[in-house]
Protein backbone atom coordinates (compact mmCIF):
# COMPACT_ATOMS: atom_id res chain seq x y z
CA UNK A 1 0.00 0.00 0.00
CA UNK A 2 0.97 3.72 -0.66
CA UNK A 3 2.12 5.49 2.00
CA UNK A 4 -1.08 7.41 3.67
CA UNK A 5 -0.43 10.96 2.99
CA UNK A 6 -3.42 11.41 1.59
CA UNK A 7 -6.49 12.89 4.30
CA UNK A 8 -9.31 9.80 4.13
CA UNK A 9 -12.59 11.25 3.12
CA UNK A 10 -14.96 11.90 5.97
CA UNK A 11 -18.72 12.51 6.96
CA UNK A 12 -19.50 9.29 5.56
CA UNK A 13 -23.31 8.12 5.35
CA UNK A 14 -26.17 6.46 3.90
CA UNK A 15 -29.37 7.90 2.05
CA UNK A 16 -31.71 5.28 1.46
CA UNK A 17 -35.05 5.94 -0.54
CA UNK A 18 -37.30 3.61 -2.20
CA UNK A 19 -34.38 0.75 -1.94
CA UNK A 20 -32.17 2.80 -3.91
CA UNK A 21 -29.12 3.36 -1.64
CA UNK A 22 -25.93 6.23 -1.94
CA UNK A 23 -23.17 6.37 -0.03
CA UNK A 24 -21.82 9.87 0.30
CA UNK A 25 -18.76 11.41 2.08
CA UNK A 26 -17.20 14.99 1.79
CA UNK A 27 -14.73 15.40 -0.85
CA UNK A 28 -10.73 14.76 -0.22
CA UNK A 29 -9.64 18.01 -2.27
CA UNK A 30 -5.60 18.67 -3.42
CA UNK A 31 -5.54 21.71 -5.41
CA UNK A 32 -4.81 20.80 -9.06
CA UNK A 33 -4.66 16.93 -8.47
CA UNK A 34 -7.61 14.19 -9.57
CA UNK A 35 -8.46 12.83 -6.81
CA UNK A 36 -10.67 9.04 -6.97
CA UNK A 37 -12.39 6.79 -4.62
CA UNK A 38 -12.42 3.49 -3.68
CA UNK A 39 -15.72 1.76 -1.94
CA UNK A 40 -15.66 -1.53 -0.13
CA UNK A 41 -18.18 -3.22 1.66
CA UNK A 42 -18.74 -6.32 4.37
CA UNK A 43 -22.09 -7.92 5.39
CA UNK A 44 -23.17 -9.02 8.45
CA UNK A 45 -21.53 -12.82 7.26
CA UNK A 46 -18.29 -11.44 6.42
CA UNK A 47 -17.79 -9.31 10.00
CA UNK A 48 -18.81 -12.28 11.82
CA UNK A 49 -16.77 -15.09 10.43
CA UNK A 50 -14.00 -12.99 8.30
CA UNK A 51 -13.45 -9.47 9.42
CA UNK A 52 -10.42 -9.31 7.30
CA UNK A 53 -12.80 -9.75 4.17
CA UNK A 54 -14.07 -6.36 2.27
CA UNK A 55 -15.43 -6.99 -0.69
CA UNK A 56 -15.06 -3.98 -3.85
CA UNK A 57 -18.04 -2.10 -4.32
CA UNK A 58 -20.13 -2.84 -7.80
CA UNK A 59 -19.68 0.49 -9.48
CA UNK A 60 -17.14 2.52 -6.88
CA UNK A 61 -13.79 0.82 -7.76
CA UNK A 62 -13.02 3.54 -8.79
CA UNK A 63 -15.44 6.31 -7.99
CA UNK A 64 -14.92 10.06 -9.00
CA UNK A 65 -17.18 11.92 -7.55
CA UNK A 66 -17.86 12.00 -3.50
CA UNK A 67 -20.84 9.28 -3.67
CA UNK A 68 -21.50 6.04 -4.26
CA UNK A 69 -24.55 4.13 -5.86
CA UNK A 70 -24.32 0.83 -3.40
CA UNK A 71 -27.79 -0.54 -4.17
CA UNK A 72 -26.43 -3.48 -5.99
CA UNK A 73 -24.11 -4.31 -3.49
CA UNK A 74 -26.83 -4.71 -0.35
CA UNK A 75 -28.07 -7.71 -1.39
CA UNK A 76 -29.43 -9.18 2.30
CA UNK A 77 -31.36 -7.74 4.89
CA UNK A 78 -28.46 -7.15 7.44
CA UNK A 79 -26.38 -4.82 8.61
CA UNK A 80 -23.28 -3.70 6.50
CA UNK A 81 -19.94 -2.08 6.77
CA UNK A 82 -18.93 0.24 4.40
CA UNK A 83 -15.66 2.19 3.76
CA UNK A 84 -13.93 4.42 1.54
CA UNK A 85 -10.65 5.88 0.73
CA UNK A 86 -9.03 8.50 -1.01
CA UNK A 87 -6.22 8.04 -4.09
CA UNK A 88 -4.30 10.71 -5.83
CA UNK A 89 -2.32 8.96 -8.05
CA UNK A 90 0.23 6.34 -6.16
CA UNK A 91 -1.01 8.19 -3.01
CA UNK A 92 -3.39 6.15 -1.12
CA UNK A 93 -5.54 7.83 2.22
CA UNK A 94 -5.99 5.70 5.21
CA UNK A 95 -9.95 3.93 5.25
CA UNK A 96 -12.38 5.37 6.50
CA UNK A 97 -15.66 3.57 7.93
CA UNK A 98 -19.11 4.14 8.36
CA UNK A 99 -20.11 4.84 11.70
CA UNK A 100 -22.98 2.79 11.62
CA UNK A 101 -23.55 -0.14 9.61
CA UNK A 102 -26.50 0.30 7.28
CA UNK A 103 -29.41 -1.96 6.44
CA UNK A 104 -31.52 -2.04 3.59
CA UNK A 105 -34.72 -2.29 6.13
CA UNK A 106 -34.22 1.33 7.13
CA UNK A 107 -35.09 2.71 3.89
CA UNK A 108 -37.52 5.34 3.77
CA UNK A 109 -40.83 4.21 1.46
CA UNK A 110 -42.50 6.63 0.02
CA UNK A 111 -45.75 6.76 -1.20
CA UNK A 112 -45.87 5.98 -4.41
CA UNK A 113 -46.80 8.12 -7.79
CA UNK A 114 -49.96 6.94 -9.66
CA UNK A 115 -51.55 7.94 -12.68
CA UNK A 116 -55.52 7.75 -12.97
CA UNK A 117 -57.11 7.80 -16.40
CA UNK A 118 -60.54 6.59 -17.55
CA UNK A 119 -61.25 4.99 -21.64
CA UNK A 120 -64.89 4.27 -21.83
CA UNK A 121 -66.02 2.67 -18.42
CA UNK A 122 -62.35 1.02 -18.41
CA UNK A 123 -60.66 2.85 -15.03
CA UNK A 124 -56.88 2.89 -16.23
CA UNK A 125 -53.89 3.02 -13.71
CA UNK A 126 -50.39 4.04 -14.05
CA UNK A 127 -47.57 3.12 -11.73
CA UNK A 128 -43.94 4.69 -11.31
CA UNK A 129 -41.41 1.52 -11.98
CA UNK A 130 -39.80 1.42 -9.06
CA UNK A 131 -37.86 -2.10 -9.66
CA UNK A 132 -38.31 -5.35 -9.21
CA UNK A 133 -38.40 -5.52 -5.33
CA UNK A 134 -41.54 -3.53 -5.40
CA UNK A 135 -45.25 -4.65 -5.36
CA UNK A 136 -48.38 -2.15 -5.09
CA UNK A 137 -51.35 -2.56 -3.16
CA UNK A 138 -53.88 -0.91 -5.16
CA UNK A 139 -57.29 -0.02 -3.05
CA UNK A 140 -60.33 1.26 -5.00
CA UNK A 141 -63.83 1.65 -4.49
CA UNK A 142 -67.06 3.38 -5.85
CA UNK A 143 -67.59 6.65 -4.39
CA UNK A 144 -70.76 6.07 -2.71
CA UNK A 145 -71.83 5.57 1.18
CA UNK A 146 -70.80 2.02 2.69
CA UNK A 147 -68.94 1.10 -0.37
CA UNK A 148 -66.84 -1.81 0.04
CA UNK A 149 -63.22 -1.05 -0.68
CA UNK A 150 -61.00 -4.04 -3.11
CA UNK A 151 -57.53 -4.46 -3.04
CA UNK A 152 -55.34 -6.11 -6.04
CA UNK A 153 -51.90 -6.45 -6.22
CA UNK A 154 -50.25 -4.86 -9.37
CA UNK A 155 -47.03 -5.99 -10.37
CA UNK A 156 -47.06 -4.03 -14.32
CA UNK A 157 -44.55 -1.56 -14.00
CA UNK A 158 -44.30 1.64 -15.48
CA UNK A 159 -47.10 0.61 -17.92
CA UNK A 160 -51.00 1.39 -17.64
CA UNK A 161 -53.15 -0.86 -16.71
CA UNK A 162 -56.84 -1.89 -15.82
CA UNK A 163 -57.94 -1.60 -12.81
CA UNK A 164 -62.03 -1.85 -12.93
CA UNK A 165 -64.63 -1.88 -15.60
CA UNK A 166 -67.20 0.72 -13.87
CA UNK A 167 -70.75 1.35 -13.86
CA UNK A 168 -72.31 3.99 -15.55
CA UNK A 169 -72.77 7.40 -13.49
CA UNK A 170 -70.58 5.88 -10.61
CA UNK A 171 -67.46 7.77 -9.33
CA UNK A 172 -64.49 5.31 -8.14
CA UNK A 173 -61.43 6.41 -5.90
CA UNK A 174 -57.77 4.83 -6.03
CA UNK A 175 -55.01 5.20 -3.74
CA UNK A 176 -51.75 3.10 -3.67
CA UNK A 177 -48.91 1.90 -1.68
CA UNK A 178 -46.02 -0.14 -2.15
CA UNK A 179 -44.94 -3.48 -0.51
CA UNK A 180 -41.84 -4.54 -0.29
CA UNK A 181 -40.77 -8.18 0.43
CA UNK A 182 -37.41 -8.23 0.98
CA UNK A 183 -37.73 -6.23 3.84
CA UNK A 184 -41.45 -6.55 5.10
CA UNK A 185 -42.42 -3.36 4.83
CA UNK A 186 -45.16 -1.00 3.26
CA UNK A 187 -45.12 2.68 2.13
CA UNK A 188 -47.72 4.86 3.29
CA UNK A 189 -50.96 5.05 1.08
CA UNK A 190 -51.05 7.90 -1.55
CA UNK A 191 -53.47 10.64 -2.02
CA UNK A 192 -56.62 8.89 -2.96
CA UNK A 193 -57.66 10.16 -6.63
CA UNK A 194 -61.41 9.93 -7.74
CA UNK A 195 -62.87 9.97 -11.62
CA UNK A 196 -66.37 9.68 -12.65
CA UNK A 197 -67.69 8.10 -15.72
CA UNK A 198 -67.77 10.99 -18.54
CA UNK A 199 -66.59 13.17 -15.95
CA UNK A 200 -63.17 14.56 -15.25
CA UNK A 201 -60.87 13.54 -12.53
CA UNK A 202 -62.47 15.15 -9.35
CA UNK A 203 -60.84 17.21 -6.27
CA UNK A 204 -61.24 15.34 -3.29
CA UNK B 1 5.62 -36.26 -25.43
CA UNK B 2 2.81 -32.89 -26.33
CA UNK B 3 -0.61 -34.18 -25.98
CA UNK B 4 -1.95 -33.65 -29.68
CA UNK B 5 -4.56 -30.47 -29.80
CA UNK B 6 -7.79 -32.36 -30.80
CA UNK B 7 -10.34 -29.43 -29.88
CA UNK B 8 -11.18 -29.04 -33.64
CA UNK B 9 -13.16 -32.58 -33.26
CA UNK B 10 -15.48 -31.56 -30.68
CA UNK B 11 -16.56 -28.50 -28.73
CA UNK B 12 -19.72 -26.33 -27.04
CA UNK B 13 -21.00 -29.96 -26.05
CA UNK B 14 -24.28 -28.66 -23.81
CA UNK B 15 -27.87 -29.41 -23.15
CA UNK B 16 -30.45 -27.93 -24.52
CA UNK B 17 -34.20 -28.53 -22.91
CA UNK B 18 -37.26 -27.01 -23.54
CA UNK B 19 -40.55 -28.32 -22.25
CA UNK B 20 -38.50 -31.55 -20.72
CA UNK B 21 -37.64 -32.74 -24.30
CA UNK B 22 -33.53 -33.21 -23.31
CA UNK B 23 -31.25 -32.91 -26.29
CA UNK B 24 -27.62 -33.09 -26.62
CA UNK B 25 -26.04 -31.00 -28.60
CA UNK B 26 -22.42 -30.13 -29.87
CA UNK B 27 -20.31 -28.33 -32.43
CA UNK B 28 -17.13 -29.10 -34.53
CA UNK B 29 -14.43 -26.71 -36.28
CA UNK B 30 -14.91 -26.57 -39.84
CA UNK B 31 -11.68 -27.86 -40.60
CA UNK B 32 -12.49 -31.21 -39.24
CA UNK B 33 -13.44 -33.96 -41.67
CA UNK B 34 -17.15 -34.70 -41.80
CA UNK B 35 -16.36 -38.02 -41.39
CA UNK B 36 -16.41 -37.75 -37.78
CA UNK B 37 -18.05 -40.01 -35.71
CA UNK B 38 -19.83 -39.73 -32.47
CA UNK B 39 -20.36 -41.24 -29.83
CA UNK B 40 -22.66 -40.16 -26.55
CA UNK B 41 -22.66 -41.87 -22.57
CA UNK B 42 -24.31 -40.80 -19.52
CA UNK B 43 -25.12 -40.93 -16.11
CA UNK B 44 -26.22 -39.44 -13.24
CA UNK B 45 -24.42 -36.86 -10.72
CA UNK B 46 -23.03 -38.96 -7.67
CA UNK B 47 -22.90 -42.34 -9.67
CA UNK B 48 -19.57 -43.98 -10.80
CA UNK B 49 -20.72 -45.44 -14.24
CA UNK B 50 -20.94 -43.84 -17.96
CA UNK B 51 -23.79 -45.75 -19.73
CA UNK B 52 -23.88 -45.78 -23.56
CA UNK B 53 -26.60 -44.38 -25.06
CA UNK B 54 -28.42 -46.39 -27.28
CA UNK B 55 -28.92 -45.03 -30.98
CA UNK B 56 -26.17 -42.53 -30.49
CA UNK B 57 -22.93 -45.07 -30.80
CA UNK B 58 -20.66 -43.54 -33.92
CA UNK B 59 -23.33 -41.47 -35.41
CA UNK B 60 -22.21 -38.51 -37.74
CA UNK B 61 -25.18 -36.17 -36.34
CA UNK B 62 -24.27 -33.51 -33.72
CA UNK B 63 -27.36 -34.19 -31.58
CA UNK B 64 -28.78 -36.55 -29.32
CA UNK B 65 -32.22 -37.15 -27.75
CA UNK B 66 -31.57 -38.14 -23.94
CA UNK B 67 -35.38 -37.42 -22.51
CA UNK B 68 -36.07 -40.86 -21.50
CA UNK B 69 -32.69 -41.41 -20.25
CA UNK B 70 -32.71 -37.60 -17.81
CA UNK B 71 -36.59 -37.77 -17.26
CA UNK B 72 -36.10 -37.90 -13.10
CA UNK B 73 -36.50 -34.40 -11.94
CA UNK B 74 -35.00 -35.31 -8.81
CA UNK B 75 -31.83 -36.26 -10.36
CA UNK B 76 -28.51 -34.48 -11.62
CA UNK B 77 -26.99 -35.41 -14.82
CA UNK B 78 -23.63 -35.66 -17.09
CA UNK B 79 -23.21 -36.63 -20.85
CA UNK B 80 -20.17 -36.78 -22.67
CA UNK B 81 -19.66 -37.30 -26.13
CA UNK B 82 -16.44 -38.77 -27.83
CA UNK B 83 -15.35 -37.82 -31.39
CA UNK B 84 -12.98 -40.40 -33.54
CA UNK B 85 -11.89 -38.56 -36.31
CA UNK B 86 -9.62 -39.93 -39.53
CA UNK B 87 -6.25 -41.62 -37.79
CA UNK B 88 -8.06 -42.40 -34.72
CA UNK B 89 -8.05 -39.09 -33.37
CA UNK B 90 -10.42 -38.42 -30.59
CA UNK B 91 -11.76 -35.81 -27.99
CA UNK B 92 -14.13 -36.52 -25.55
CA UNK B 93 -16.07 -33.63 -23.45
CA UNK B 94 -18.24 -33.59 -20.58
CA UNK B 95 -21.47 -31.05 -20.48
CA UNK B 96 -21.68 -29.15 -17.52
CA UNK B 97 -24.17 -30.78 -14.34
CA UNK B 98 -27.71 -30.69 -16.27
CA UNK B 99 -31.09 -30.37 -14.01
CA UNK B 100 -33.84 -30.61 -16.45
CA UNK B 101 -35.92 -28.77 -13.45
CA UNK B 102 -34.19 -25.14 -13.75
CA UNK B 103 -32.45 -25.93 -17.00
CA UNK B 104 -35.42 -26.57 -19.57
CA UNK B 105 -37.37 -23.98 -20.84
CA UNK B 106 -41.59 -23.74 -21.42
CA UNK B 107 -42.55 -23.00 -24.66
CA UNK B 108 -45.37 -20.52 -25.34
CA UNK B 109 -49.09 -22.83 -23.98
CA UNK B 110 -51.44 -23.42 -26.72
CA UNK B 111 -54.48 -21.18 -26.10
CA UNK B 112 -58.17 -20.56 -27.82
CA UNK B 113 -59.43 -17.06 -27.86
CA UNK B 114 -62.66 -17.01 -29.26
CA UNK B 115 -64.02 -13.30 -29.92
CA UNK B 116 -67.58 -12.01 -28.55
CA UNK B 117 -69.31 -9.00 -29.19
CA UNK B 118 -68.00 -7.09 -25.92
CA UNK B 119 -65.48 -10.20 -24.66
CA UNK B 120 -62.97 -12.05 -25.58
CA UNK B 121 -63.01 -15.60 -24.04
CA UNK B 122 -59.49 -17.50 -23.58
CA UNK B 123 -59.04 -20.92 -22.91
CA UNK B 124 -55.44 -22.80 -22.29
CA UNK B 125 -55.14 -25.97 -22.99
CA UNK B 126 -53.14 -28.34 -20.84
CA UNK B 127 -49.18 -28.82 -21.78
CA UNK B 128 -48.01 -32.68 -22.25
CA UNK B 129 -44.46 -33.53 -21.31
CA UNK B 130 -42.43 -36.63 -22.14
CA UNK B 131 -41.98 -37.06 -18.73
CA UNK B 132 -44.30 -40.17 -17.02
CA UNK B 133 -44.99 -41.79 -13.88
CA UNK B 134 -43.90 -45.07 -12.06
CA UNK B 135 -47.65 -46.12 -13.26
CA UNK B 136 -47.23 -45.16 -16.71
CA UNK B 137 -49.21 -41.72 -16.56
CA UNK B 138 -47.81 -38.54 -18.78
CA UNK B 139 -47.40 -35.52 -16.92
CA UNK B 140 -48.57 -31.68 -17.86
CA UNK B 141 -47.05 -28.92 -16.80
CA UNK B 142 -49.37 -28.14 -14.56
CA UNK B 143 -48.58 -31.66 -12.99
CA UNK B 144 -45.22 -31.33 -12.46
CA UNK B 145 -44.71 -27.15 -11.19
CA UNK B 146 -47.25 -27.22 -8.29
CA UNK B 147 -47.12 -22.95 -8.20
CA UNK B 148 -47.67 -23.08 -11.95
CA UNK B 149 -49.74 -19.78 -12.70
CA UNK B 150 -51.17 -18.16 -16.00
CA UNK B 151 -50.27 -14.19 -17.21
CA UNK B 152 -53.07 -12.90 -20.02
CA UNK B 153 -52.67 -9.74 -20.87
CA UNK B 154 -54.80 -7.58 -23.05
CA UNK B 155 -53.31 -4.61 -25.18
CA UNK B 156 -56.35 -2.13 -25.53
CA UNK B 157 -55.87 0.50 -28.26
CA UNK B 158 -52.45 0.24 -27.48
CA UNK B 159 -52.32 2.59 -24.54
CA UNK B 160 -53.30 0.25 -21.33
CA UNK B 161 -53.34 -3.58 -20.80
CA UNK B 162 -55.88 -5.48 -19.01
CA UNK B 163 -54.59 -7.84 -16.87
CA UNK B 164 -56.45 -11.69 -15.80
CA UNK B 165 -54.09 -14.33 -14.39
CA UNK B 166 -54.49 -17.38 -11.83
CA UNK B 167 -54.23 -21.24 -11.96
CA UNK B 168 -57.68 -22.03 -13.84
CA UNK B 169 -57.67 -22.55 -17.54
CA UNK B 170 -60.91 -20.07 -18.66
CA UNK B 171 -60.59 -16.51 -18.99
CA UNK B 172 -62.50 -13.75 -19.95
CA UNK B 173 -61.64 -10.15 -20.79
CA UNK B 174 -65.05 -8.08 -20.34
CA UNK B 175 -66.14 -4.49 -20.90
CA UNK B 176 -64.55 -4.31 -24.49
CA UNK B 177 -65.88 -2.22 -27.33
CA UNK B 178 -67.72 -3.84 -30.01
CA UNK B 179 -66.08 -4.27 -33.75
CA UNK B 180 -62.30 -3.57 -32.10
CA UNK B 181 -59.01 -5.21 -32.94
CA UNK B 182 -57.09 -6.31 -29.47
CA UNK B 183 -53.77 -7.83 -29.12
CA UNK B 184 -53.75 -11.07 -26.34
CA UNK B 185 -50.53 -12.60 -24.89
CA UNK B 186 -50.63 -15.48 -22.45
CA UNK B 187 -47.60 -16.60 -20.69
CA UNK B 188 -46.72 -19.33 -18.41
CA UNK B 189 -45.25 -18.47 -15.03
CA UNK B 190 -43.22 -20.51 -12.46
CA UNK B 191 -42.33 -17.84 -9.89
CA UNK B 192 -40.01 -20.61 -6.91
CA UNK B 193 -38.22 -21.15 -10.11
CA UNK B 194 -38.32 -18.04 -11.93
CA UNK B 195 -39.47 -19.48 -15.32
CA UNK B 196 -41.75 -17.63 -17.45
CA UNK B 197 -42.83 -18.94 -21.23
CA UNK B 198 -42.25 -16.81 -24.24
CA UNK B 199 -45.80 -15.57 -25.03
CA UNK B 200 -48.82 -16.92 -27.01
CA UNK B 201 -50.18 -14.29 -29.25
CA UNK B 202 -53.67 -13.38 -30.39
CA UNK B 203 -54.41 -11.16 -32.61
CA UNK B 204 -58.38 -10.58 -32.48
CA UNK B 205 -61.13 -8.30 -33.58
CA UNK B 206 -64.58 -8.41 -31.16
CA UNK B 207 -67.66 -8.81 -33.28
CA UNK B 208 -70.11 -5.63 -34.13
CA UNK B 209 -73.13 -5.01 -31.85
CA UNK B 210 -76.11 -6.01 -34.01
CA UNK B 211 -78.45 -5.49 -31.34
CA UNK B 212 -80.32 -2.36 -32.65
CA UNK B 213 -79.51 -3.05 -36.35
CA UNK C 1 -43.52 -14.80 1.00
CA UNK C 2 -42.08 -16.70 3.78
CA UNK C 3 -40.14 -20.34 4.88
CA UNK C 4 -42.30 -22.80 7.08
CA UNK C 5 -40.22 -24.99 8.50
CA UNK C 6 -42.28 -27.10 10.35
CA UNK C 7 -42.28 -24.75 13.26
CA UNK C 8 -40.05 -22.95 12.09
CA UNK C 9 -41.21 -19.56 10.46
CA UNK C 10 -38.51 -16.87 8.45
CA UNK C 11 -39.75 -13.66 6.80
CA UNK C 12 -37.75 -11.20 4.57
CA UNK C 13 -36.02 -13.50 2.76
CA UNK C 14 -36.24 -13.33 -1.46
CA UNK C 15 -35.70 -16.68 -2.75
CA UNK C 16 -35.09 -15.16 -5.85
CA UNK C 17 -31.97 -12.98 -4.51
CA UNK C 18 -30.16 -16.36 -3.82
CA UNK C 19 -31.01 -18.20 -7.21
CA UNK C 20 -29.76 -15.22 -8.88
CA UNK C 21 -26.80 -15.22 -6.56
CA UNK C 22 -26.30 -18.78 -7.26
CA UNK C 23 -26.87 -18.68 -11.03
CA UNK C 24 -24.33 -16.45 -10.92
CA UNK C 25 -21.77 -18.77 -9.62
CA UNK C 26 -23.02 -22.36 -10.85
CA UNK C 27 -20.97 -22.77 -13.79
CA UNK C 28 -18.11 -21.50 -12.21
CA UNK C 29 -17.76 -23.75 -8.96
CA UNK C 30 -19.54 -26.86 -10.63
CA UNK C 31 -17.00 -26.87 -13.32
CA UNK C 32 -14.15 -27.10 -10.41
CA UNK C 33 -15.89 -30.21 -9.06
CA UNK C 34 -14.46 -33.06 -11.42
CA UNK C 35 -15.83 -35.64 -8.78
CA UNK C 36 -18.92 -36.56 -10.40
CA UNK C 37 -18.99 -39.97 -9.01
CA UNK C 38 -20.13 -38.73 -5.63
CA UNK C 39 -23.43 -36.22 -4.27
CA UNK C 40 -23.25 -34.95 -1.17
CA UNK C 41 -26.65 -34.03 -0.59
CA UNK C 42 -28.02 -37.40 -2.00
CA UNK C 43 -31.31 -38.18 -2.08
CA UNK C 44 -31.69 -40.10 1.09
CA UNK C 45 -30.87 -36.94 2.98
CA UNK C 46 -33.53 -34.80 1.31
CA UNK C 47 -36.26 -36.95 0.22
CA UNK C 48 -39.64 -37.16 2.37
CA UNK C 49 -38.10 -34.71 5.29
CA UNK C 50 -41.14 -34.44 7.44
CA UNK C 51 -41.89 -31.09 8.90
CA UNK C 52 -41.19 -31.68 12.41
CA UNK C 53 -37.16 -32.77 10.71
CA UNK C 54 -36.92 -30.15 8.43
CA UNK C 55 -36.18 -27.17 11.07
CA UNK C 56 -33.51 -28.77 12.96
CA UNK C 57 -32.16 -30.54 9.32
CA UNK C 58 -32.07 -26.56 7.72
CA UNK C 59 -30.47 -25.55 10.60
CA UNK C 60 -28.10 -27.91 10.93
CA UNK C 61 -26.96 -27.44 7.38
CA UNK C 62 -26.80 -23.68 7.07
CA UNK C 63 -24.58 -23.68 10.09
CA UNK C 64 -22.05 -25.66 8.71
CA UNK C 65 -22.51 -24.62 5.06
CA UNK C 66 -21.50 -20.97 7.00
CA UNK C 67 -18.43 -22.31 9.54
CA UNK C 68 -17.17 -25.29 7.39
CA UNK C 69 -17.75 -24.12 3.55
CA UNK C 70 -17.99 -20.24 3.10
CA UNK C 71 -15.66 -19.90 6.01
CA UNK C 72 -12.86 -21.22 3.59
CA UNK C 73 -14.20 -20.81 0.82
CA UNK C 74 -14.28 -17.10 0.56
CA UNK C 75 -10.75 -16.55 0.45
CA UNK C 76 -10.32 -18.57 -1.95
CA UNK C 77 -12.90 -16.96 -4.29
CA UNK C 78 -10.62 -14.49 -6.75
CA UNK C 79 -12.91 -13.71 -9.54
CA UNK C 80 -14.86 -10.55 -8.32
CA UNK C 81 -18.43 -11.64 -9.30
CA UNK C 82 -18.27 -15.14 -7.45
CA UNK C 83 -17.08 -13.41 -4.12
CA UNK C 84 -20.01 -10.93 -4.71
CA UNK C 85 -22.33 -13.90 -4.98
CA UNK C 86 -21.03 -15.45 -2.49
CA UNK C 87 -22.00 -12.50 -0.05
CA UNK C 88 -24.87 -12.17 -0.84
CA UNK C 89 -25.42 -16.66 -0.71
CA UNK C 90 -23.63 -16.44 2.77
CA UNK C 91 -25.80 -13.26 4.25
CA UNK C 92 -28.86 -14.21 3.75
CA UNK C 93 -27.78 -17.66 4.76
CA UNK C 94 -27.14 -15.85 8.26
CA UNK C 95 -30.69 -14.32 7.95
CA UNK C 96 -32.16 -18.14 7.84
CA UNK C 97 -30.05 -19.40 10.60
CA UNK C 98 -30.26 -16.43 12.74
CA UNK C 99 -33.93 -16.82 12.44
CA UNK C 100 -34.67 -20.68 12.95
CA UNK C 101 -34.97 -21.27 16.12
CA UNK C 102 -35.46 -25.10 16.87
CA UNK C 103 -36.99 -25.52 20.02
CA UNK C 104 -34.28 -26.96 22.41
CA UNK C 105 -36.97 -28.30 24.98
CA UNK C 106 -38.51 -31.05 22.53
CA UNK C 107 -35.56 -32.77 21.51
CA UNK C 108 -36.11 -36.06 22.46
CA UNK C 109 -38.69 -35.94 19.58
CA UNK C 110 -38.05 -37.80 16.58
CA UNK C 111 -37.65 -34.92 14.44
CA UNK C 112 -34.55 -34.11 15.98
CA UNK C 113 -33.07 -37.19 16.07
CA UNK C 114 -34.00 -38.60 12.72
CA UNK C 115 -32.80 -35.01 11.18
CA UNK C 116 -29.69 -35.83 12.94
CA UNK C 117 -28.94 -38.57 11.63
CA UNK C 118 -29.75 -37.25 7.74
CA UNK C 119 -27.10 -34.39 8.57
CA UNK C 120 -24.49 -37.10 9.89
CA UNK C 121 -24.69 -38.85 5.90
CA UNK C 122 -24.10 -35.38 4.50
CA UNK C 123 -20.93 -34.85 7.19
CA UNK C 124 -19.75 -38.30 6.57
CA UNK C 125 -20.14 -37.71 2.37
CA UNK C 126 -18.08 -34.10 3.08
CA UNK C 127 -15.03 -36.12 5.54
CA UNK C 128 -14.45 -38.50 2.66
CA UNK C 129 -13.34 -36.13 0.60
CA UNK C 130 -10.45 -33.58 0.62
CA UNK C 131 -11.12 -30.84 2.21
CA UNK C 132 -10.93 -28.20 -0.87
CA UNK C 133 -12.69 -30.49 -2.90
CA UNK C 134 -15.31 -31.10 -0.51
CA UNK C 135 -16.39 -27.37 -0.06
CA UNK C 136 -16.10 -26.88 -3.76
CA UNK C 137 -18.37 -29.91 -3.85
CA UNK C 138 -20.65 -28.63 -1.67
CA UNK C 139 -20.78 -25.44 -2.84
CA UNK C 140 -22.01 -26.47 -6.00
CA UNK C 141 -24.27 -28.19 -4.66
CA UNK C 142 -26.53 -25.17 -3.41
CA UNK C 143 -29.02 -25.39 -6.11
CA UNK C 144 -30.20 -28.91 -4.45
CA UNK C 145 -30.29 -27.03 -1.12
CA UNK C 146 -32.38 -24.35 -2.70
CA UNK C 147 -34.32 -26.60 -4.46
CA UNK C 148 -35.25 -28.65 -0.96
CA UNK C 149 -35.61 -25.32 0.49
CA UNK C 150 -38.00 -24.58 -2.07
CA UNK C 151 -40.73 -27.26 -0.60
CA UNK C 152 -40.86 -24.93 2.82
CA UNK C 153 -41.18 -21.48 0.29
CA UNK C 154 -44.85 -20.09 0.64
CA UNK C 155 -46.13 -17.03 -2.19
Amino acid sequence: DGVAVLPPPYNLSVQSTNMKHLLTWSPVSVPGEIIHYFVEYQGEYESLYMSHVWIPSSWCSPAKGPECDITDDITATVPYNLRVRATQGSETSAWSTLKHPFNRNSTILTPPVMEITKDGFHLVIKLEDLGPQFEFLVAYWRREPGAKEHVKVVRSRGIPVHLETMQPGAAYCVKVRTFVKAIGRHSPFSQAECVKVQGETLPL
Amino acid sequence: HLAEDTSDLLQHVKFQSSNFENIVTWDSSPESAPDTVYSVEYKKYGEREWLAKEGCQRITRKSCNLTVETGNLMELYYARVTAVGAGGRSATKMTDRFSSLHHTTIKPPNVTCIPKVRSIQMIVHPTSTPIHTGDGHQLTLEDIFHDLSYHLELQVNHTYLMHLGGKQREYEFIGLTPDTEFLGTIRIFVPTLLKESAPYVCQVKTLPDRTWT
Amino acid sequence: QEFQFGPCRVEGITLQELWDAFWAIKDIVQAKDNITSVRLLRKEILQNVSDAESCYLIHALLKFYLNTIFKNYHDKAADFRVRKSFSTLANNFVVLLSKLQPSQENKRFSGHDSARRRFLLFQRAFKQLDIEAAQTKALGEVDILLTWMEKFYHL
